[in-house]
């Protein structure tokens, strides 16, 4: 097996007295896909937050392609390659859709305020350059999208929403991906449709690895090579779907049978 | 769609204000002013002001035209007339100082509730200054002074947000005027004399011809006006807008896609006081004094009422509304005692009924045709 | 130093102490159960100050002479009007924002208080000028020694305390005060609850408001003048003891009033012997200046603010 892309050992992570992740070892290899799933508040979405910089460990190490991500800004763990989207999904309502995708694109664009003031002509070649690139993106996922690039955020649907938020992760083209719930609030018609654009995506780009916290087990199921179970912070199981949900702590877990 | 639709509105927009600013009877402005509360939503009702809006952005040049002639039409027509040009004079320099604020509430969404200190940080420096060093130096260093002034407040704006970045400006406003007041080498509370300007050699005291002298500083505020304004369009029409908008619209998803927050906070504070401290500096010239009184916190919150009512983060509102702010209580004079309390409850009224304000900030068009 | 002086100035740093603790009491309220800093509160303290004076004025040409009466009459007409106005402020101005940007209404609040500002200036008989406060309570001195202890600042300051120990009582241990710390906690959770979340806020509102008026008359009390714009300066203030303290919490916000108080006198104190050629005007100054690197050393307050974000 290859060298894992993210690293965890022993990540711990606290809020006051409560422990929101305990000591969790995890390894995700380059170009797979590990599905996260575990009841709520069982640290999924702590552990995409320490991942991307917003929360502090406080004890264990997260590793990115061999870069201890403790003492890290968000900034630079994004511009190391990891993106992601949000439980409730965190667009720029009043921005256009172009707008929202190129927020995705920062670590390509140029930023000097000389640059974007005065050479206009220059800015104007990346504008369209991206502008090409957006569109390509966001059509694999709804040509009527793309058709529509400078609508405001806030005029789409849920499942729209949904897919500006993914084309905004994936523009810079990340070698991580962390996709929080993508089927929050939609229906399973939607879900399907919007996990089917997601493969065909990254069917090209095969470094790319993803992991994705979900609630929908046959996404689980029908994604995801390898799964992991949180539960009260601590992984309490890993494996295939099958394995996973033959095992008799997650069914504990879940069920709350004994 | 023609051209003939927005040429039509402009030159209506610029009788209108030359009306107004002719009316001499407070009947007058009093009528005008009723035309304009109950024209303008009628005008919206059958459609024109979206026409309008349409036909000036399929053409830009013949817009930019029939601006600049309307300009230079109520110009010409009052050219001597102190108290139009003075009018004209002070609403270029509002803007210039409005859109600084824009700059930084309206994209970056750092508030700033001590803009008049900021105007008077520029003033006091043409006071100082204005003896001994050439008065375009003086205008960059009131503009360098603010920012510099300003970044005192840059550490306990970054480390808080929203409510308490306000009261930071909002005592930062107090303590300047305190300040000012007590401090005997800036002339305590009667303030200090300011030299009228002068521009490599161009005494603009002295008039030209039988044109106001006034007149001169409508030149010079135009020009500045112009260049803040082509500045923030293509500062909002651009990457760094982009950054600034989503800094403003989410700190957490902006920081995890890459955006130093920090940065463009800082940028957009520090430009926005550049050019206000900028604007302060020649309004002190042109009027020819500065008192603590011109700096209040009052004083602060027209400067926001400005943005507000113009539309935030939007760059044309910003010069329509100082028009109104500035000149509406001039002309009536019943008004003028209660312009404060008017002010406010105008703001309030937008806040709840049209919170994007007169004219909406339209959606980034990063090359418009 | 003497300890008559010395006395005079723990006094003198307990009343400013008690009205900046009330004053802040109702910030940390309203930002507990709506999440929002009302800006208008200093003015509304005013507006309830100047609401006793005008009440004071109508008694006297009634013909009431008892001090003991008028002064209840107006803290009853003050405290009752201002809790009114409090709550028609959240129902109509307030609430109707709930859904807007944060800054709107920040915005709104400031634009209020300059509302309320103004009116008081302009429709309050010379309101424009500073106005001479009547002086109701009992004048009398007790000497301590070589500290003379004046019986209507005692009463003041025990007056306060008073207030604040009831809202206190009011929070810790009735149904309202229940419910407003379970909307605090969590308003989505306590209306499926059943507790009527819009009736809790106005409750709220009412109660720093009124609290506020009280504020506004011992401070009239205590000054014996009240001009427009005390609210402005006690607003600025009592909002920064509410952050000092750690805002939503009702100890940080008396702490950080007291807490203030204690640095404004230490400063009046020690500053002209530090500096003695510092003019004293520049007190102001100095109070606002610490008011900013206060900020900036602490932006969460002392005792941490109630939510962290979620993400």
């Amino acid at each position: 097996m290859s060298e894992a892309l993210l690293c965890c050992s022993g990540l711990s992570v606290r809020f006051g007295g409560l422990v929101a992740l305990d000591a969790l070892d995890l390894e995700v290899g380059s170009g797979a896909i590990l599905g996260l799933i575990g009841p709520n508040g069982s640290g999924k979405t702590t552990l995409f937050n320490v991942i991307t910089g917003v929360y502090r460990a406080a004890g264990g190490r997260a590793q990115f392609s061999g870069q201890d991500l403790a003492g890290m800004t968000p900034q630079r763990i994004y511009a190391a390659g990891v993106t992601r989207t949000f439980q409730r999904s965190r667009l720029a309502l009043p921005l256009s859709v172009f707008d929202n995708v190129m927020i995705g694109n920062h670590r390509r664009l140029h930023h000097g305020l000389w640059f974007n003031l005065f050479r206009r002509s220059e800015l104007r070649r990346e504008f369209e350059s991206n502008l090409a690139k957006a569109r390509a993106l966001v059509a694999t996922f709804s040509a009527r999208l793309a058709g529509r690039m400078f609508d405001a955020a806030g005029a789409f649907s849920m499942i729209d929403r949904r897919r500006i938020e993914i084309c905004r992760a994936l523009v810079s083209e990340p070698r991580l991906l962390l996709l929080d719930e993508p089927s929050a609030g939609m229906t399973h018609e939607e879900t399907r449709e919007l996990m089917d654009d997601l493969l065909a995506v990254r069917s090209r780009l095969p470094g790319l690895s993803i992991v994705i916290i979900e609630h929908e087990m046959n996404v689980i199921e029908r994604v995801c090579e390898r799964c992991a179970v949180l539960n009260y912070g601590r992984k309490i199981a890993e494996g295939s779907y099958a394995q996973v949900a033959a095992d008799r702590q997650v069914q504990i877990a879940y069920l709350g049978t004994e | 769609m023609s051209a003939l639709p927005g040429i039509a509105s402009i030159a209506a927009m610029a009788l209108y204000a030359a009306f107004f600013l002719h009316a001499e009877s407070q009947a007058q402005v009093l009528g005008l002013v009723a035309l304009a509360v109950v024209g303008v939503p009628v005008l919206a009702r059958v459609g024109w002001i979206a026409r309008t809006a349409t036909s000036l952005e399929a053409h830009p040049l013949a817009a930019r035209s029939a601006s600049v002639a309307a300009l230079a039409a109520t110009i010409a027509l009052f050219h001597d007339q102190h108290f139009v040009m003075l009018m004209l004079a002070s609403v270029a320099l509002y803007s210039v100082a409005c859109l600084g604020l824009t700059l930084q509430f309206g994209y970056a969404g750092v508030v700033n509730f001590a803009g008049a200190a900021f105007l008077g940080v520029g003033g006091y420096t043409s006071a100082v200054l204005g003896p001994h060093v050439p008065h375009a130096l003086v205008l960059l260093i009131g503009g360098l002074l603010a920012a510099l002034v300003g970044s005192i407040l840059i550490l306990p704006i970054l480390r808080t947000r929203g409510h308490y970045a306000a009261l930071i400006t909002v005592a930062f406003g107090i303590l300047f005027r305190s300040f000012v007041e007590v401090n005997d080498a800036l002339g305590g509370p009667q303030g200090l004399q300011v030299k009228g300007m002068n521009l490599f050699g161009w005494e603009l005291n002295s008039p030209l011809r039988d044109l106001s002298f006034y007149a001169n500083y409508v030149f010079v505020g135009l020009a500045l006006a112009a260049a803040a304004f082509v500045l923030v369009r293509r500062l909002e029409r651009s990457w760094v807008g982009l950054n600034l908008d989503a800094v403003r619209l989410d700190e957490t998803a902006a920081a995890v896609f890459g955006i130093d927050v920090a940065r463009w906070k800082i940028l957009a504070f520090t430009c926005g006081n550049f050019f206000t401290g900028i604007a302060g500096a020649a309004y002190a010239m042109m009027t020819g004094f500065v008192a603590p009184n011109s700096f209040t916190f009052g004083d602060s919150l027209i400067l926001v009422s400005i943005v507000l009512l113009g539309g935030l983060g939007s760059a044309w509102g910003v010069p329509l509304a100082a028009g109104i702010v500035l000149i509406v209580p001039e002309k009536l004079q019943a008004l003028q005692e209660y312009r404060f309390l008017l002010y406010a409850m105008l703001v309030i009224v937008i806040l709840l009924a049209r919170p994007q304000g007169l004219i909406a900030r339209p959606a980034r068009e990063y090359f418009p045709k | 130093m003497d300890v008559g002086l010395f006395g005079q100035y723990v006094a003198n740093g307990l009343m400013l102490g008690v009205i900046y603790a009330m004053v802040a009491v109702g910030f940390t309220l309203f930002f507990g159960v709506l999440d929002v800093i009302k800006f208008s509160h200093g003015d509304v303290l005013t507006a309830g100050a100047f609401a006793g004076l005008a009440t004071y004025g109508g008694l006297q040409a009634l013909g009431f002479a008892s001090p003991a009466v008028q002064l209840l009459i107006m803290l009853l007409v003050a405290v009752a009007a201002m809790a009114f106005l409090g709550a028609l402020i959240a129902k109509y101005l307030v609430l109707p924002l709930r859904t807007a940007p944060p800054l709107n209404t920040l915005l709104l609040t400031l634009m209020l208080g300059a509302a309320l500002r103004e009116c008081v200036r302009l429709f309050y008989p010379q309101g424009a000028n500073p106005k001479p406060f009547p002086r109701l309570l009992p004048q009398d001195a007790v000497a301590l020694g070589s500290f003379m202890l004046r019986l209507d600042n005692a009463l003041l300051l025990l007056g306060g305390l008073a207030a604040i120990a009831a809202v206190h009582f009011v929070i810790t241990r009735t149904k309202l005060g229940l419910a407003i710390r379970a909307v605090a906690q969590d308003a989505e959770t306590a209306r499926i609850m059943g507790i009527d979340f819009e009736r809790v806020v106005l409750l709220t509102f009412a109660l720093g408001s009124g609290l506020a008026a009280l504020a506004g008359i011992m401070n009239g009390l205590y000054y014996s003048e009240i001009n427009f714009s005390i609210g402005l300066l006690l607003g600025v203030i009592g909002f920064s003891a509410a952050v000092v303290g750690g805002l939503g919490n009702i100890y940080g916000a008396i702490l950080g009033g007291f807490l203030f108080a204690g640095l404004q006198t230490a400063g009046a104190v020690l500053l002209p012997a530090l500096l003695p050629q510092l003019p004293s005007a520049y007190k102001d100054v100095f109070a606002f200046a610490a008011v900013i690197a206060f900020m900036a050393w602490r932006p969460t307050g002392l005792i941490a603010e109630k939510t962290a974000e979620r993400v």
